[in-house]
């Protein structure tokens, strides 16, 4: 009985349980099987059209991105005759990795995180900032024009979004004098959210998400008219999935951190969700939920914007705004205002 | 190979953002300093087969290369053979023809604007557009009994007349679009991505657009009134009232404006066409009496004319004769040279996406290379209509 005590143990230990199961792995490839096929749900429903339908008819094609992966795994792994193979390999494996990894540093409740450290607003940013470099090497590898383009639009788009989002990061850390996700999530209890005390940041960040999403209008690293599949023209089967999967594990990664920092966290901390560490997580992924939602509704309102045009907005007007942010924050602080 | 500075990119014919083409662009980083368009990846050779079929078949087979707009293409040959012919059909067949002329017109210009929404990235406008492409298929297939390739006009009066409640479905479909266009306006026509993307992109000045020689919305939206609907009338044109679209800027933006104006113009002269469309026979009353009693019997009943086998070896005197009809992507030229044989001695199209496919060397250059599809929708080019 020790034994199963002790795998038990183990299993909901935070540094098994949140890479692994929740809100990690698993959780995320729930996650990425439902929002692509609420994607594809709501862009037909925009669209005058059913969307996936006929796996398993009864839930309405739900496991549609299940068999698509199947179909992912038998593909022939196809690799250019140019291409640098050590790289073209790797670089997709590390690509999704990295793209997960920031999910450890996000707490699920007051008590329940697998990175204790007070520098978790920082972490996160700062592991997400490590994938698109590997995107920039895939495009190289992969000896192939479209792909260069791509690896490199991704390259321009990542100078444009990472200052805004670091520098809105850092206005609600000076709005809430604090740098631990725990620390902010908490001051969030009574009620006022990090949306309300600072807009002009929590819009900064969300647009500058969805830059680095690749989410329309946004979508110009793999403008498909242009560039066919931007840096992931050459890759076939399995290792495309991953590729567009990290895409998704980034967006994922980013709206749980939006939830945490900008729409309150777990709070308001409601009664089945104070029963177990774990579980005011839900609601954390419900809103991180919402928001991913909301991101991929814009696929059917938006064409794309070309790269210099998003580059401008990211670097004239966006900029501007995370800084005005900044201002509101140090104004917030100098009136007085406490937080929490 | 350090003093290659271009990066030359081959873009085509296997790319979502070609069609049946290949371009060969010239990058300076993001600018194009060379566009190569490389067309005849589609070739048929219409022309030359035409040569060797009857004066019947090729109705069916002008209408292959520009499967969006089928019926005008069908009309410019009947024209030209009815002139060979020295015939005209009655006016009745002259107001059916203007009316599938123009419903063509209309799923022609919504297939054009979808495929321009889904090459800047807007799904949804690819999608509405060409789900309303369906109306007017459905109408269409109402008056001629096809969807697509109608081969309705045939030299001395079309094939089928006007059949019954169809004045009813064609107003609903009508008012259907006009409602759809206001949508269009909202989601895609003025979104402001929309507007960034094309506005001031892709320009052909008023005089360039005249040297170069481009027809049809395209060179309406460089601010040039040319509609041979207007200068040229034929079949019902010149009795009914209806405005050229013009616009002066030129940009892709003008040039998607000017096709959902149009839009409203054909919808128009449909509902012009359906209140004053006078009373009488579809078919030239001397052809009538060539066909066999049976068939004659059957048409009279039925009011729809079998395809006149009688006509199989229709040999019109020898001469030649000339055509011209406003597509709905432009001037669709037709020539036709008779040897008093059942075959055309010399048989030419000139279509006009042929005529505009040079507009990208000039609107393109020096953009970037995001502008390539943005341009490519708003010319609305359709490669195997310009390769025939």
């Amino acid at each position: 009985m020790d034994i199963i005590q002790f795998l038990l143990d183990l299993l909901f230990s935070e540094a098994v349980f949140v890479p692994l199961i929740f809100p990690g792995l698993l959780t995320l490839t729930v996650v990425i099987v439902v929002i692509i096929w609420f994607e594809r749900k709501l862009a037909a429903k925009v669209q005058l059209r059913y969307g996936p339908l006929y796996v398993f008819k009864p839930l309405g094609g739900i496991v549609q991105l299940v068999a698509d992966l199947v179909k992912f795994l038998f593909a022939e792994l196809i690799v250019p005759k140019g291409a640098d193979k050590r790289a073209f390999l790797l670089s997709p494996v590390i690509l999704f990795t990295f793209s997960v990894a920031p999910v450890v540093a996000i707490p699920l409740s007051s008590g329940y995180a697998a990175v204790k450290s007070d520098l978790t607003l920082l972490i996160v940013p700062a592991l997400l900032t490590l994938a698109p470099i590997f995107v920039l090497i895939l495009g190289w590898s992969s000896d192939n024009k479209f792909s260069f383009i791509g690896g490199l639009r991704e390259g321009y788009m990542m100078m444009a979004y990472e200052t805004t989002m670091f520098v809105a990061v850092l206005a609600m850390a000076v709005t809430y004098s604090s740098l631990s996700l725990i620390d902010i999530a908490g001051k969030q209890s009574n009620g006022l959210w990090g949306i309300v005390l600072n807009p002009l940041a929590a819009f900064a960040f969300f647009v500058a998400m969805l830059m680095t999403t690749a989410r329309f209008p946004f979508d110009v690293t793999e403008a498909e008219s242009e560039i066919v599949i931007g840096p992931y023209t050459e890759y076939s089967g399995i290792y495309f999935g991953l590729c567009l999967g990290a895409s998704y594990a980034k967006l994922y990664v980013l709206s749980l951190f939006f939830a945490v920092v900008f729409l309150g966290g777990w709070n308001p901390l409601i009664w089945p969700l104070n029963l177990n560490p774990i579980l005011p997580g839900v609601a954390v992924l419900v809103k991180a939920f919402l928001v991913m939602l909301f991101c991929v509704f814009l696929r059917s309102v938006y064409p794309r914007f070309r790269i210099d045009q998003a580059l401008q907005l990211g670097w004239h007007k966006l900029l501007a705004l995370s800084v005005a942010s900044v201002v509101l924050a140090l104004v917030l602080i100098g009136l007085g205002f406490e937080v929490g | 190979m350090s003093e290659e500075r271009f990066l030359e990119l081959l873009i085509g014919p296997q790319h979502p953002g070609s069609g049946h083409m290949k371009i060969t662009a010239e990058m300076d980083g993001d600018i194009i300093v060379g566009f190569e368009p490389n067309i005849g990846y589609v070739h048929r050779a219409v022309e030359k087969i035409a040569e060797t079929k009857t004066y019947m078949q090729i109705i069916p087979l002008v209408e292959r290369p520009a499967l969006p707009d089928t019926a005008n293409h069908n009309l410019g040959y009947t024209l030209a053979l009815e002139k060979l012919l020295g015939i005209e059909a009655p006016p009745r067949a002259q107001y059916l023809r203007t009316l599938l002329a123009e419903i063509n017109r209309i799923h022609s210009h919504l297939y054009g604007i979808g495929i321009h929404g889904i090459f800047i990235g807007s799904s949804t406008m690819f999608m509405w557009a060409f789900a309303d492409r369906e109306p007017w298929m459905e109408l269409a297939q109402q008056l001629t009994g096809a969807r697509l390739t109608y081969s309705y006009m045939i030299p001395g009066g079309v094939r089928r007349n006007l059949p019954e409640g169809f004045k009813d479905n064609a107003l609903k479909a009508t008012r259907y679009m006009e409602r759809r266009l206001k949508d269009y306006d909202k989601l895609f026509v003025h979104n402001p991505v929309t507007v960034a993307r094309l506005r001031d992109v892709g320009i052909l000045k008023k005089n360039l657009a005249a040297r170069i020689g481009v027809v049809g919305p395209t060179l309406r939206a460089s601010g040039i009134s040319y509609d041979v609907r207007k200068i040229e009338p034929y079949c019902a044109y010149p009795h009914l009232d209806f405005d050229v679209v013009v616009r002066e800027e030129g940009d892709s933006h003008a040039r998607l404006l000017v096709r959902v104006e149009e839009i409203l113009q054909s919808i128009r002269i449909i509902r012009q066409v359906l209140d004053e469309v006078p009373d009488g026979p579809v078919f030239l009353e001397s052809y009538i009496k060539l066909l066999s009693p049976k068939i004659r019997e059957e048409a009279e009943k039925t009011q729809i004319m079998r395809f006149p086998a009688t006509f199989a070896a229709l040999k019109p005197p020898k001469g030649e004769a000339t055509s011209r009809v406003e597509a709905a992507r432009g001037e669709v030229f037709y020539y036709i040279v008779s040897d008093g044989s059942p075959q055309p001695y010399r048989f030419r199209m000139v279509t006009p996406s042929f005529r505009n496919v040079v507009a990208f060397k000039y609107a393109l250059l020096g953009r970037r290379l995001a502008d390539i599809p943005a341009v490519y929708g708003s010319l609305d080019y359709f490669p195997p209509e310009a390769d025939r």
